[in-house]
């Protein structure tokens, strides 16, 4: 039981409230003046009370969450992955192959016998597309299988 | 007599076949999200949001369908407490005390139907509390300055999350960083530039709406794959429903008391449900006294939480439509649905959008009938999808809400934003900083900064005008009150629950 994270998180947040704050202090003051409080009053206020709060986590830390490691962690930044690679692949190749790849490959890595995962990807792009493009008028992008 | 006119009116727009149809779907979409181990109110009301705006509603048919998966998803978290002593989330875990073992007696259908009861029952109470007590502090809310308000904004935040999150240092970090996500983008009153770096995405500001489905619902997929939830446990077994009048006359005086007792913790800003819950069981068990059988599967247990949790769910309205401050997570996720929609909750609502208040007032009553009724005969088919496995559920509702964000505004920038912030809920749930004031902070940041520089110009830059009147003075008092007292109550609250739950 160690208080590294808070420290940490506290360091990292004193870093942000100082950046923040002097940012803050670059917007320009608009024509005119402004009156007595500008566009810059609250977010330095906001600073204040965020450098406060990080003082306080780096002096009375609570005690550290353990850490996903080793094969967790990698599952999950594949999960981070795959939907990085669905939002890049929904316009291109479409939605209904993006979709039955991507929950295939998430439901797969959770834990599930791979014909059945492809097929619940395949069921729910189906499903979905059809919901969407007819039942909502909404047009998702058909990609690959558009006919011209 | 006014107050009934304008209820009869919300009844007019609340009935329309249409807005019924929204609400029996919402009612059914939160039950199951409700009832997936895991999956909370909060986190169902994010994933459903993009949906209600794909479907392109007006504005008050949108509100009553999420209104009415709000009111489902309070429902559906005693399915999973009761059956597999799994809480949905933390103001369903005193449910599990009584229900867990009912079930475990083979009385588990009985359970359901009790808890169906008793949130109904609660449900009612705190409705005839909202309608009672809403207009009231509407209109004593009309004769709050830019001074109050922004008292009041602290208060929120002082008091938000103060009893279930864990630290109230880190409860005011996460409003400073909600806050000062809010501050991005060109600065309403000036047209000056702020924190936006140049990009044309972010002059705008951060949409809250991607914010909070990614903080909400692709954080939570992270989390399931950390937890590892395994296959789900497909051994439910549900005994046939022998339920007897009797049995259900034995648990009103209970609903009714429990309900009671959690519309109060319910309208108490940041108190909401969890509390709520804990409150009712605490008081109807000293109340029977040595006639209880609490924790032994007693099913005056069950309805006390479950018309406690429910009473003071609707409870946690009247402060957000009346002063536009949620009282909890859920009722925030409300609240942006309904910036969303261009209408400022607030005093002025009840004026301006009178229609639209009493549509949702009434659709909560009709909502919470619908779930009454559907609940009894269909509660078999909720257990039936509680068995399928979550390995196959968690990237489905994940790419629902995915598809939601992208068919608003078919952009893909907007996804990639979305996925950052589920990385970051992570990490941020990781470090128990709590979502909510994040949320809460993007979401009443330029409100709260709109009051503080109309104060602040009135006065000429004196800040004293801050805490100048009694009214103002009050809610100062009140919000370090409510800063300083959870961290004394809070931990207390916490171990009488978890003690509660282990001796089980």
């Amino acid at each position: 039981m160690s208080f590294l994270n808070d420290r940490i998180l506290g360091v990292l947040m004193l870093l942000l409230a100082v950046a923040y704050g002097w940012q803050a202090q670059q917007i320009p003051v608009p024509f005119g003046g402004g009156g007595p409080v500008g566009p810059s009053t609250f977010p330095t206020l906001l600073a204040v009370v965020l450098g406060l709060t990080s003082l306080y986590l780096m002096l009375r830390p609570d005690p550290d969450n353990a850490w996903p490691l080793g094969r967790t962690l990698g599952e999950m930044l594949v999960a981070v992955l795959v939907l990085i690679a669905y939002t890049l692949a929904l316009e291109p190749i479409g939605f209904p192959i993006a979709t039955t790849l991507a929950v295939g490959i998430l439901c797969w890595r959770m834990g599930a016998r791979p014909l059945p995962a492809f097929l619940v990807g395949l069921g729910g792009a189906v499903i979905g597309y059809i919901a969407f493009n007819f039942g909502l008028e909404l047009t998702l992008p058909a990609g690959l299988l558009e006919f011209h | 007599m006014e107050t009934l006119n304008a209820l009869m009116a919300g009844f007019g727009v609340a009935l329309t076949p249409m807005n019924l149809l929204l609400a029996l779907i919402g009612c059914f979409l939160g039950t199951l999200i409700g009832a997936l181990p895991g999956l909370g109110p909060a986190n169902g009301v994010a994933i459903l949001i993009p949906l209600a705006f794909t479907l392109g509603l007006p504005p008050e048919s949108a509100l009553i369908m999420l209104t009415a998966v709000y009111a489902g998803a309070m429902y559906g978290g005693r399915i999973s407490s009761i059956l597999l002593n799994i809480p949905g989330d933390e103001p369903a875990m005193m449910t599990c005390l009584d229900g867990y073992p009912m079930a475990q007696q083979g009385k588990a259908a009985e359970a359901l139907a009790i808890s169906a009861v008793a949130s109904f029952i609660g449900s009612l109470i705190a409705c005839i509390g909202l309608i009672l007590l809403a207009p009231l502090l509407a209109r004593f809310a009309l004769t709050f300055g830019p001074a109050e308000y922004f008292a009041l904004f602290v208060l929120a935040f002082a008091t938000l999350g103060g009893i279930t999150g864990k630290n109230p240092m880190k409860t005011l970090m996460a409003a400073a960083l909600g806050l000062m996500m809010s501050t991005i983008g060109i600065d309403i009153s000036t047209g000056s530039q702020r924190f936006t770096f140049g990009i044309l995405e972010l002059y705008e500001g951060i949409d809250f709406i991607i914010a909070i489905v990614g903080l909400f619902a692709v954080s939570e997929l992270l989390f399931f794959i950390e937890r590892r939830a395994g296959d789900g446990d497909s051994s439910v077994k549900m005994n046939r429903l022998k339920l007897r009048w009797r049995e259900i006359v034995a648990i009103i005086p209970t609903s009714l008391r429990s309900g009671g007792v959690g519309f109060v913790a319910g309208v108490l800003p940041g108190a909401g449900a969890s509390l709520g819950s804990f409150l009712s069981y605490t008081v109807e068990k000293r109340i029977l006294g040595s006639k209880n059988r609490f924790g032994e599967g007693d099913p005056r247990g069950v309805a006390a939480p479950e018309s406690g949790n429910n009473g003071a769910a609707n409870g946690a309205l009247v402060p957000m439509l009346t002063l536009g401050i949620p009282g909890s997570g859920t009722t925030a996720v409300l609240l942006a649905m309904l910036v969303s929609l261009n209408i400022t909750p607030g005093p002025l609502m009840f004026q301006q959008h009178a229609e639209i208040v009493w549509g949702v007032i009434a659709a909560l009553l009709v909502g919470n009938l619908l779930l009454l009724l559907l609940n009894i005969p269909l509660v078999g088919v909720f257990v039936k999808i509680l068995s399928v496995p979550p390995k196959f559920l968690m990237p489905l509702v994940t790419l629902v809400a995915i598809v939601g964000i992208y068919s608003i505004s078919h952009s893909t920038f907007d996804l990639y934003f979305m996925i950052a912030f589920g990385v970051l809920g992570y990490l941020l749930r990781k470090l128990e900083i709590p979502l909510v004031p994040v949320i809460l902070g993007l979401l009443l940041g330029p409100e709260m900064e709109k009051n503080l520089r109309h104060a602040l110009s009135l006065s000429d830059g004196d800040w004293s005008v801050l805490w100048s009147t009694p009214l103002s003075i009050t809610i100062w008092a009140i919000a370090i009150l409510g800063l300083i007292l959870p961290y004394l109550l809070g931990p207390m609250l916490r171990r009488s629950m978890a003690a509660k739950r282990n001796r089980n």
